[in-house]
């Protein structure tokens, strides 16, 4: 190996912090938690209701907090309206600006009609918030997709960005329904067959998650010399313990065994400390691809 | 073929790597302590006695295809006619992810006004018929820029008669600014420290 040593070289920052990575998080459950209260709502599946109007809390809640995340990561956050009048039809932030805004709005609105018991109109919001729920994960997608650099710059990032966002979106919910059930309901009794039933919608979603960064991975291994050093970083770098460590093994692999194993698929500790692990593992699945995605230097 | 399209010739062979170039930049655009537009990259090949030392400035591409261009939510990022790449720095709103996009590092956000500069090639000077401040003060005359369109200017001239490259072409942005006589190690090497991977340990 021939020897190459950079003697003065300028150092770059590395401009989108973990604030970045909260926000995809953020979103990322707020679209899986709205998706899951439409299966009873939008669906009507009726076995799912008891999860309807906690879904359209989360969903809206995390939605109204998410973008304070940016706005704090802006350098000049009150020139933030420059975003609704200054348009660029080619930048994914600004298709994200209006969605940011119609989302939440429609979240409001469709959780207003679910609690005032109007099923009919319930329904309606719901289906005009299924394509917003996506594109306000999928345009996160984008926003890593189409920056150059090795990490992200793949087609399947906004496809992958919504599976993981469904796959933490059904952790949160089921832990919540489990805490709101055992502490807040007028029977202190958990649902364990919903519990059961959303833990086998978590398990698949998982393994398709799983299919998705196989695909990714062994792409970059193969692609372009950038994303083939990006791989090496995430499987052998200072990346490795964050990506397969935490992400892959803590957070997709003890999971799905404690989802597929009899002994442990149908107790509540089992769904729930794997609904736990699935939390923690997209949430460093965001963490690698936002600042792992940045820590190989450009120049 | 008769707009003008400004690109930039950087003679490697030329270059000696004295940075007369970053510290001529600092002082036109009164760039803050800790950024740059312009640097030279200093690279050292081999084991002694088989060793050769290699330079390489960088700076802004203001390339034909700019991913920044693309990805600005309120068109802060604007190409000039003459193909420069500008910032409006009342425009922008700072979400940094024009830094986030580029693929050469080149921009950054003034720590003391906040929103994101980078190198413009002087546009100011250009306008008004002198060279970038850079291209003037070089001592070698490694640094030569004009019309790319125009086939009786120099830098026309040296990048039809020589072997040029650029930085990362396989990034589809089409950078404006060529090199003679790059070496392609020089050209990856990134970060600092042994084997240009300092940013691993």
């Amino acid at each position: 190996m021939e020897e190459i040593n950079v003697v003065y070289n300028v150092h770059h920052e590395i401009p989108l912090g973990v604030l970045l990575a909260n926000y995809f998080y953020m979103t990322g459950l707020s679209a899986g938690s709205f998706i899951l209260s439409t299966l009873a709502y939008g669906f009507g599946i009726k076995k799912y209701k008891p999860i309807g109007k906690v879904g359209v809390v989360l969903a809206t809640l995390l939605l109204v907090l998410a973008p304070l995340n940016l706005l704090i990561d802006m350098t000049l956050p009150w020139r933030f309206w420059h975003l609704f009048v200054y348009l660029n039809p080619t930048s994914p932030i600004t298709w994200g600006s209006f969605l940011l805004i119609i989302y939440p709005l429609n979240c409001i609105i469709y959780g207003y009609f679910m609690f005032k018991g109007d099923e009919k109109k319930t329904k309606v919001f719901g289906l005009i918030g299924i394509p917003l729920a996506l594109s306000v994960h999928g345009y996160t997608g984008f926003i890593l997709a189409l920056a150059k650099r090795g990490l992200i710059n793949t087609a399947l990032m906004p496809t992958l960005f919504l599976v993981s966002a469904m796959v933490s979106g059904i952790a949160l919910m089921i832990l919540v329904v489990i805490v709101k059930d055992r502490f807040f309901s007028a029977k202190r009794e958990v649902d364990r067959e919903l519990i059961f039933d959303l833990g086998k919608i978590l398990a698949w979603s998982i393994v398709t998650d799983l299919v998705l960064i196989f695909s990714d991975v062994s792409v970059l291994l193969t692609s372009e010399a950038a994303a083939y050093e990006a791989a090496q970083l995430i499987l052998r770098g200072s990346f490795a313990p964050y990506f397969l460590g935490v992400e892959i093994f803590l957070g997709s692999l003890v999971p799905l065994f404690l989802l597929f194993f009899p002994k442990t698929r149908r107790t509540l500790t089992g769904v729930a400390i794997a609904s736990a692990l699935v939390m923690i593992g997209i949430f460093v699945m965001r963490y690698v691809m936002v600042i792992g995605g940045q820590s190989i230097p450009q120049s | 073929m008769s707009k003008v399209r400004y690109a930039m010739v950087i003679d490697l062979r030329r270059c000696i790597g004295c940075h007369s170039c970053s510290v001529a930049c600092k002082s036109e655009n009164s760039v803050p302590l800790g950024v740059y537009r312009t640097w030279v990259k200093q690279v050292e090949k081999g084991r002694y006695p088989q060793v050769s030392k290699h330079f390489l400035p960088t700076l802004c591409n203001n390339c034909e295809n700019p991913i920044c261009l693309q990805n600005c939510p309120t068109k802060a990022t604007y190409r000039r006619d003459d193909g420069i790449i500008m910032v409006d720095e009342h425009r922008c709103i700072g979400c940094k992810y024009c830094i986030y996009s580029c693929p050469y590092d080149v921009r950054y956000v003034n720590p003391l006004k906040r929103y994101v500069q980078k190198c413009y090639w002087c546009f100011h000077r250009v306008d008004a018929g002198l060279e970038p401040a850079c291209v003037d003060t070089c001592p070698a005359r490694a640094r030569i820029f004009g019309d790319i369109n125009d086939p009786n200017s120099e830098v026309a001239r040296l990048i039809a008669t020589n072997p040029v490259q650029v930085l990362k072409p396989e990034k589809a942005t089409i950078p404006q600014v060529y090199y003679i006589g790059a070496d392609f190690q020089t050209m990856k090497a990134r970060g600092l420290g042994h084997e240009g991977e300092g940013w691993k340990r």
